[in-house]
């Protein structure tokens, strides 16, 4: 995924936010948007905003109090257990959170990540 | 034990000087009137005293022999697991303090001796899934027991001598809120108050008065939202995940029976508002009673009075630093708190403002805090999208949770500001509260040099009414300890190399220094048995603002341990 610089891509993102977090049962402080499928894809850009990004710099571009996640040569079955299990007093464990096929989607960002243009 | 005032009990205790009488001789029941009196050879509260100030009127140890100073003993608690974040307590000769996970020592203070250790058994797995944890920040004393919080939401009561629980009793369902409890409780007239987390995490961030005997809950303040006036200012329902939170704890004032708190910041920690926050954004409104200053009724945690410091907070600047100082000057009473944006508040004992100075150098989130109505002046209220100019202070705050000192016979101030910003881009995000909360931040971003060169701390000597500056010593990097200082006109500060500083009260000139092996980030003390002044330090990093040292500043912290620490504690040879 790439990163979108632009307050209307941003709202964009939002959009579609919704639907991702829909699975996660919003509350309905916001049952005012639209319900969603709850086979809708997750927005990860949306999630490191939420909930990674204070570790994870930049939306995982940089090294923080986690490691860099651009270009990391990690395997993908290293990532996904690092996101089920955690690592004590470093990462939380999110094996409860996220389903499979989530965190595929988790991957595919980090695969995806390329240096903030804007 | 005769109850002096405390201005006659540091006089009594100047006089004996290296005489000092063996405390525990004459051991008495710690209440909240002894805690009043704060005997000098006791640390009876988390911050020392009810008066906050983090000062020991001890003055065997002083500027004239401080380069005697040497280790005493080390207390290692195990699985210090992000370093250790703790301040001890001590009475009657016995130091009492935790480790991460809340494991509880009651240390034989000449020695080190283990007289009992508690360590609790907790939910592993709940806590594998929290961000702010496992750390513990210390320990609250009162009627015969230790008071500790944990991080799967309870409250424990220790027997003093044995160790032995007395109560433990559930506050927060952390199964769902994922947040418990890190700071240290505070004992006063037979209550025991603590604040759970909150903040970036969705809740209302509750504050709880339980009582001491029984453990029977007596009250709970939600800061999120927590009367009906409050609950105005919270547009869309947004106070059902507004964050908040007391997770450091505050002081007691006997005058009026009323307990003072800070509170977090709402939450997400960012906003997309724009300028119109009162009715746009995430939580439009003022977001009543986050990032403020609170006054609870002890016995029933009725709301007295506040001063929301950062209405509707945008840049999680919040008002969690639990430091109260308690000032008499020219004949009014006086509190002063620090903002974690590095404007310290001055108020009445109403919280009624007096005025508002500033620690930091690089700041750019206000443009100004009016000092005489707490206006915030030029806010930067942001849009979604990347911010063009770095936003100053960086998220760890422009003073740490941790706390300063003041020293009554200097009049001085003894505290640190840390230099730094950060970029920023800020997007929307959804409150995620089911199957577990998780953290809600509202943006991507990451640490930055501050527009007048490299990043930096500071000690700083000012008057705490007025913020005139009388000396300055520089570190480079900010150290994020809490501070002392004591009678014999020293202060010491705790860096996050791992040195141990002290430094002439009057003048910052460095005495003496010594490595304690990694760095610091939790509380010192000192206190005195059959005689011998001492002073406790807890060594250990690690957490959410010393984790980014190692890919911020390289060098010791790359090597520095995150899941090690000590209890060090020195005396003259």
């Amino acid at each position: 995924m790439t990163r979108h610089a632009s307050s209307s891509a941003a709202l964009a993102l939002a959009a579609s936010t919704i639907v991702a977090f829909a699975q996660l049962s919003i509350k309905p402080a916001l049952a005012q948007q639209a319900a969603a499928p709850a086979d809708a894809p997750l927005d990860v850009h949306e999630l490191f905003a939420t909930t990674c990004g204070w570790c994870h710099s930049d939306g995982g571009r940089a090294a923080g109090k986690g490691p860099q996640l651009m270009d990391t040569a990690r395997s993908d079955d290293f990532i996904r257990n690092r996101i089920k299990n955690g690592k004590e007093g470093a990462m939380p464990a999110f094996g409860q959170v996220f389903n499979d096929s989530q965190i595929d989607s988790i991957i595919a960002y980090i695969r995806g990540l390329k240096p903030d243009q804007g | 034990m005769l109850r002096l005032p405390s201005s006659l009990a540091r006089s009594a205790a100047l006089a004996i000087g290296a005489t000092l009488a063996a405390s525990q001789a004459f051991a008495q029941p710690v209440d909240t009137a002894r805690i009043q009196a704060g005997d000098a050879n006791d640390w009876l509260t988390y911050h020392g005293s009810y008066r906050s100030y983090h000062y020991s009127p001890l003055e065997q140890i002083n500027t004239n022999n401080v380069s005697n100073l040497n280790v005493a003993w080390i207390h290692i608690p195990g699985r210090s697991t992000r370093g250790l974040q703790s301040t001890p307590v001590v009475a009657d000769g016995v130091l009492y303090y935790t480790g991460s996970y809340s494991r509880t020592f009651a240390l034989n203070g000449a020695t080190g001796e283990v007289i009992w250790s508690y360590i609790p058994e907790l939910d592993e797995a709940l806590i594998s899934r929290q961000t702010h944890s496992p750390y513990n920040r210390g320990v609250a004393i009162g009627d015969g027991k230790v008071y500790v919080g944990t991080m799967d939401g309870r409250l424990i009561a220790l027997d003093m001598k044995t160790g032995k629980p007395a109560w433990d009793t559930k506050l927060v369902d952390s199964a769902k809120l994922t947040v418990g409890f890190t700071g240290a409780p505070l004992y006063a007239k037979g209550t025991v108050i603590i604040g759970a987390q909150g903040g970036e995490w969705p809740g209302r961030g509750p504050i709880f008065g339980v009582d001491a005997a029984t453990g029977a809950k007596k009250w709970e303040f939600d800061t999120v939202a927590g009367t009906d006036e409050a609950m105005k200012t919270w547009g869309n329902d947004s106070w059902r995940t507004g964050g908040g939170g007391g997770w450091m704890p505050g002081t007691y004032d006997a005058d009026t029976n009323t307990i003072w708190w800070g509170t977090a910041n709402p939450a997400p920690l960012y906003d997309w508002s724009g300028a119109d926050f009162k009715t746009q954004g995430a939580r439009p409104g003022d977001n009543l009673y986050t990032s403020s200053v609170i006054g609870l009724d002890a016995d029933t945690g009725k709301l007295k009075f506040y001063h929301q410091e950062l209405p509707h907070d945008t840049w999680d600047f919040d008002s969690a630093v639990g430091e109260f100082l308690m000032l008499d000057r020219d004949g009014q009473k006086l509190v002063v708190h620090p903002n974690k944006s590095g404007y310290i508040f001055v108020y009445d004992r109403n919280a009624g403002l007096k005025n508002v100075w500033r620690i930091t150098q690089n700041s750019n989130f206000v443009k100004d805090i009016d000092p005489k109505t707490g206006e915030l002046i030029g806010r930067r209220d942001f849009a979604a999208g990347k911010q063009s100019e770095p936003l100053c202070p960086h998220i760890s705050g422009g003073v740490s949770w941790n706390s300063g000192a003041y020293n009554p016979k200097t009049g001085l101030y003894y505290k640190l500001g840390q230099e730094w910003c950060m970029t920023l881009t800020v997007s929307k995000t959804t409150p995620i509260t089911a199957p577990q909360v998780q953290l809600n931040i509202g943006a991507d971003f990451k640490i930055a040099p501050p527009p007048s060169g490299e990043i930096y701390g500071h000690l700083d000597a000012r008057d705490p009414v007025t913020g005139a500056k009388k000396w300055e010593v520089r570190f480079p990097e900010p150290p994020l300890a809490s501070v002392l200082s004591t009678g014999g006109d020293l202060v010491f500060v705790p860096d996050s190399r791992g040195t141990l500083h002290a430094y002439n009260a009057e003048t910052g000139a460095e005495l003496w220094n010594h490595a304690d092996g990694t760095g610091h980030q939790g509380g010192i003390v000192s206190y005195a048995v059959n005689g011998k002044q001492y002073i406790a330090v807890t060594a250990g990093f690690g957490g959410m603002a010393s984790d980014d040292y190692a890919p911020t500043f390289g060098g010791v912290y790359k090597s520095m341990p995150r899941d090690d620490g000590a209890l060090i504690v020195y005396s003259l040879k």
